[in-house]
């Protein structure tokens, strides 16, 4: 099989993985251009505030770069390990105090823009997994979107909810089952 | 449970969405250890949520991609130069045997760190000093306004209690009584105290004067009257001179500091 087309290189994940282990410059822009964007959407839905994404994203992928020694190809795909190296740093984001400073300052003028950007703007509700989400019942979202895009624990949700954990429990199951089926 | 059980209770998706506990993750890797099925599904999914991402993706603004890679080619020199200072250092101890002089690099950043953070801890003690010390001096003052309110209250108090004596007698002394004063509409009210003879004057209606003038008190003792002391408007219940004979009291308006006997317009008048 030809991977030099041109000038355009593909790796598979396993020659990406051992390049970006030597620390080879190439191969991680082309990591960067690979899965910027993808990684960034995660990001965005997390955080729902571009400015703030950008820095996560330079965090992101300056993580990746340090912390690549550490990533296990056994326990899973690159993408899954950088996908969650992306939901941490964005969840640590979300619940730093500068944060919630930053969203009661702006939470009016980003209305503002959100507003008057009208449909140029990519609405995040509209993309990715929160997307996939709307297929599921709404008791079931609402605790997917605090286990993953808020980052709770079980026990964290059972008393946001006022519902037992072992509902808590069920209830992500079920719908983690359900999203496998959307996204098959 | 037999594996597709296993595979299909929610385990894969919450092992990798990150949203499993530290045991099912452990149990989840023996389970992909042990059986190719669970593992298979594991990819499965991946696969799917990566080209559902990679279908999702949000393009990033386009100068974070040189601010990205140029940071990452700053960590690789900076990485690089580490192991050549490290090398430097077993160099050093080579030549100078056991007493290896440490001449690294980062000695001088640290020192420079150090002696930044040291000023930075000063000034904030001083900072945080100075903050103590004016929220110290706010403290006693509103310390020092309570005692004062509840000295006010006190008073108040006192005189209410003394106002509302049987024993006190009460004399109005109305503009209208005078047919001379020049606001007949004014009004003040003398609470005598029968048993101790002192005088508390309640200001009802007077206008105002200027700073140059002061209203004054007369008891007329006997056609004569006789200076009971001066007052400004503002103040509300002010306690007179003590006069213990009078069949009538009034007020006329005089030089600040008031008069031996009245020289200024009468305003109020009335008998006991």
């Amino acid at each position: 099989m030809d991977k030099h087309l041109g000038t355009t290189i593909t790796y598979n994940e396993q020659e990406l993985v051992s390049l970006l282990k030597d620390r080879d410059n190439r191969a991680f822009a082309y990591l960067y251009d690979n899965y910027s964007g993808a990684l960034y959407g995660i990001i965005l839905q997390i955080l729902d505030n571009s400015e703030l994404s950008n820095d996560v994203l330079q965090e992101v992928f300056i993580n990746i770069w340090r912390k690549i020694e550490s990533y296990d190809p056994s326990k899973g795909r690159l993408y899954t390990w950088m996908l969650n190296v992306a939901r941490n740093a964005s969840i640590d984001t979300l619940r730093s105090k500068s944060f919630q400073n930053s969203q009661k300052n702006q939470s009016f003028p980003e209305d503002v823009d959100r507003l008057s950007a009208g449909t140029s703007n990519p609405n995040i509700d509209h993309i990715g997994l929160k997307k996939m989400l709307e297929k599921l019942k709404s008791e079931q979202r609402v605790l997917i979107d605090l286990a993953y895009f808020k980052g709770y624990t079980h026990e964290e949700i059972a008393d946001i909810e006022g519902i037992p954990l072992g509902t808590v429990k069920t209830r992500i199951r079920t719908a983690l089952q359900q999203l496998r089926n959307i996204l098959k | 449970m037999n594996t597709q059980e296993y595979i299909s209770s929610g385990i894969v998706e919450s092992y990798v969405l990150g949203l499993a506990n530290d045991q099912e993750r452990a149990e989840f890797e023996r389970m992909c250890a042990a059986h190719s099925d669970v593992r298979a599904a594991r990819d499965a999914f991946e696969i799917s949520l990566e080209q559902e991402s990679l279908a999702n993706a949000v393009a990033p603004p386009k100068h974070l991609r040189s601010k990205i890679l140029g940071e990452i080619e700053i960590e690789k020199e900076n990485s690089n130069s580490n192991i050549i200072a490290r090398k430097g250092i077993k160099e050093d101890q080579q030549i100078v045997g056991k007493t290896p002089i440490i001449n690294f690099r980062g000695g001088r950043y640290l020192a420079a760190a150090s002696i930044i953070l040291l000023i930075v801890s000063t000034a904030l003690n001083f900072y945080f000093f100075n903050q103590y010390k004016s929220v110290t001096a706010k403290y006693e003052d509103v310390v020092a306004q309570n005692a004062a309110y509840a000295q006010n209250e006190k008073d108040y108090q006192s005189t209410i209690n003394r106002l509302s004596d049987p024993a006190m007698a009460i004399i109005k002394m109305a503009g209208d009584s005078v047919p001379s004063s020049p606001a007949p509409s004014s009004m003040a009210t003398v609470y005598w105290d029968t048993r101790t003879k002192d005088v508390y004057l309640l200001i009802n209606k007077m206008p105002e004067v200027s700073t140059e003038m002061q209203y004054q008190l007369w008891a007329i003792v006997d056609g004569v009257p006789v200076d009971a002391g001066v007052f400004d408007v503002a103040k509300g219940i002010v306690t007179m001179k003590n006069i213990p004979r009078a069949q009538a009291f009034a007020i006329t308006l005089e030089k600040r500091g008031g008069s031996p006997t009245p020289k200024g317009q009468m305003y109020v008048l009335g008998k006991v």
